[in-house]
């Protein structure tokens, strides 16, 4: 399935014959950005009022950049431009509130550049309801009268939307309630948590005091040249210490990309563990669960009962 | 300026003096790192023979080929210069720079070879020189985090990049150098006085002004001492005092501070050069068995909402 990254209400314009001059047009739409199937970055535009996709290309890291155009007097028009052509793709913004077109386009930017980078949303108190007038986007509420008045049974939410959606619900991992839980899902663009707040010397430091025993085998995961004996408070200084802190960082940066399923694998996770931080956290889980029930039934470490 | 995106296999490292010590042991030089804090004399006094001093700074390019304030371009330099031809290597070719030239220091067979070396090589080769040696750079890189858990690969952006500078101060022939592997020659502040203080009195002098060509608060720099490492000095007097039935208390501090500092660099470089996947999934595994992942995760969402409010916050600040 196609993945949407980014989307965001907006029109297209034109130029003018040959003129210089580019004219809007009012037709209400949505820009996409999507990694395709084919596994490509796609830019597409969507006709909000018909949900086709009017446009739909393909784009190459570092070929494009989506620029603001500066002679519009009005401010809130774009171009798509090409590096490897003269073609020109120009379009206007539709969101009623013009305080998040930088963030947009500060996101299309950093896609095109690089289409493996996570999105950097500003804050999370958006909700579209609020500010779009005219638009299309309707309250979970009111669903089905927006669905009657839609051409198509589909488009409750806009594009926008659904990306929202789509990322908090592979934020939080639940398929369940999709559909009535879009209220609630409008707050964010949810963040992922971070690892270097779980990884805290205060969250470490209980589970230290209180397992002592934990010491010797967490030892064993230490550079045996360690200048200090193996005792809860040498586990207290390594967590606490700048070269701990930044393993953390860097950890949880990389989980960010998605694309650490082959360093998982190598500690016994499956791969959709390395698609962030959430699924890292709970294969762990999982993982714990199985060990934990490993232990319980006696069994040994290497043999796994089969019941199918 | 085509080198600086290559590493050429060199690692960045931290610019702390527990690394630069651990470098120069590895290297067979007898002398330690500190950082200073104050240039005052009482500071420099404790730390003397003091032989190099190593100014560093995040470096914002002038692209200046002027010699720094107050100094001369000395192309015929008699002792040492090499280039910084590859940007991870800076540290390392500062230390190379300044221990090269200070006369009679013991050190390592193969260091005191590749200096024979490149005698009488122009800086740009002497800096290819070093940074081509193989041992060099696998000492160099002994400190900075093994490359298991490195992003490689990732096109992460590179935030560790924005490079430090590093200049250092030397006393040679009665004059004092400054040496600056991005600058084209040695630069010569002229002769100093043997009496007093010496050289390092004209080094302050040097230094504070440069620092003061800076608009106040712009430039972040630390200060950092090459000098004898004092812990024989400090046990031979030590020993000396108690053979003598005298007052030692003073000195067992010094040298208790002095053993706690080793002691710490030692945990330190221990735990840069460690790789820490498999303690993160132990310590992760254990929370989960203990019950305490989730409780963690929940206080891990809270700190992310207050992250977001601040920012919030920040930007409303930034509109008004």
């Amino acid at each position: 399935m196609a993945e949407t990254r980014i989307a965001f209400k907006a029109g297209r314009a034109f130029r003018r014959g040959s003129t210089n001059f580019v004219d809007p047009d009012p037709t209400k739409g949505a820009i996409l950005l999507q990694n395709g199937e084919d596994g490509l970055l796609h830019f597409i535009w969507k006709n909000r009022s018909t949900d086709d996709a009017e446009e739909d290309l393909i784009l190459f890291p570092g070929d494009a950049t989506f620029q603001k155009v500066e002679q519009s007097a009005w401010g809130r028009t774009y171009v798509l431009k090409f590096s490897s052509s003269n073609q020109r793709h120009f379009f206007w913004m539709q969101d009623a509130d013009s305080r998040r077109d930088e963030e947009f386009v500060g996101n299309v930017n950093r896609l095109l550049a690089d289409p493996t980078i996570v999105p950097i949303w500003y804050s999370e108190g958006y909700n579209p309801h609020n500010q779009a007038s005219g638009s299309t986007s309707a309250p979970a509420a009111s669903t089905s009268a927006a669905a009657a008045s839609q051409p198509s049974g589909t488009a409750q939410a806009t594009p926008e939307e659904l990306a929202r959606i789509h990322s908090i619900l592979s934020s939080l991992g639940t398929n369940n309630g999709a559909g009535s839980s879009l209220a609630q899902s409008l707050q964010p663009p949810q963040l992922d948590i971070s690892l270097t707040d779980v990884l805290t010397p205060a969250n470490l430091r209980p589970l230290f005091a209180s397992r002592p025993d934990l010491v010797q085998a967490l030892f064993l995961h230490l550079p045996p040249d360690l200048p200090t004996p193996p005792t809860v408070e040498t586990l207290e200084r390594v967590v606490q210490s700048p070269q701990f802190r930044a393993a953390v960082r860097n950890l949880d940066t990389a989980l960010r990309t998605g694309l650490l399923g082959d360093l998982v694998r190598t500690l016994g996770l499956p791969a959709e563990a390395g698609t962030g931080v959430e699924p890292f956290l709970r294969a762990l889980q999982d993982q714990a669960r199985r060990e934990g029930e490993g232990e319980g039934s006696g069994s040994g470490s290497g043999d796994r009962m089969e019941t199918d | 300026m085509a080198a600086d995106d290559d590493t050429s296999g060199w690692q960045l490292t931290e610019s702390d003096p527990g690394v630069f010590t651990e470098l120069l042991k590895t290297l067979g030089v007898p002398l330690v790192v500190d950082d200073l804090y104050s240039l005052d004399a009482a500071t420099l006094t404790e730390f003397q023979p003091l032989h190099a001093l190593i100014f560093l700074f995040k470096w914002v390019s002038t692209g200046s080929a002027e010699p720094s304030v107050g100094g001369q371009y000395d192309p015929d330099f008699p002792g040492f210069f090499a280039h910084q031809v590859v940007n991870n290597a800076c540290a390392t070719l500062a230390v190379m720079n300044a221990i090269a030239n200070i006369p009679g220091l013991q050190m390592g067979a193969q260091l005191s070879d590749l200096f024979s070396f490149t005698a009488g090589m122009d800086p740009q080769t002497s800096g290819m020189a070093i940074t081509s040696s193989d041992w060099l750079r696998e000492a160099h890189n002994a400190l900075s985090p093994p490359s298991a858990i490195s992003l490689d690969g990732l096109d992460l952006p590179k935030s560790t990049e924005d490079a430090y500078h590093f200049i250092v101060y030397i006393p040679y022939a009665g004059s004092l150098y400054e040496l600056d592997g991005l600058k084209q020659a040695p630069v010569s502040h002229g002769a100093y006085s043997e009496a007093g203080e010496g050289w390092v009195a004209k080094a302050r002098e040097v230094i504070e002004a440069r620092i003061g060509t800076y608009p106040p608060g712009s430039l972040e720099f630390s200060l950092l001492a090459v000098h004898d490492d004092p812990l024989p000095r400090l046990q031979e007097q030590l020993t000396q005092l108690q053979s003598a039935g005298a007052e030692a208390s003073e000195l067992m501090v010094r040298l208790a501070n002095e053993n706690s500092k080793r002691e710490r660099w030692a945990f330190e470089n221990s735990l840069r050069r460690h790789n820490y996947l498999g303690f993160i999934h132990a310590l992760l595994l254990s929370m989960a068995k203990a019950g305490t992942l989730d409780g963690a995760k929940e206080g891990a969402k809270k700190a992310l909402q207050e992250r977001i409010e601040r920012r919030k916050k920040g930007e409303a600040m930034d509109e008004d």
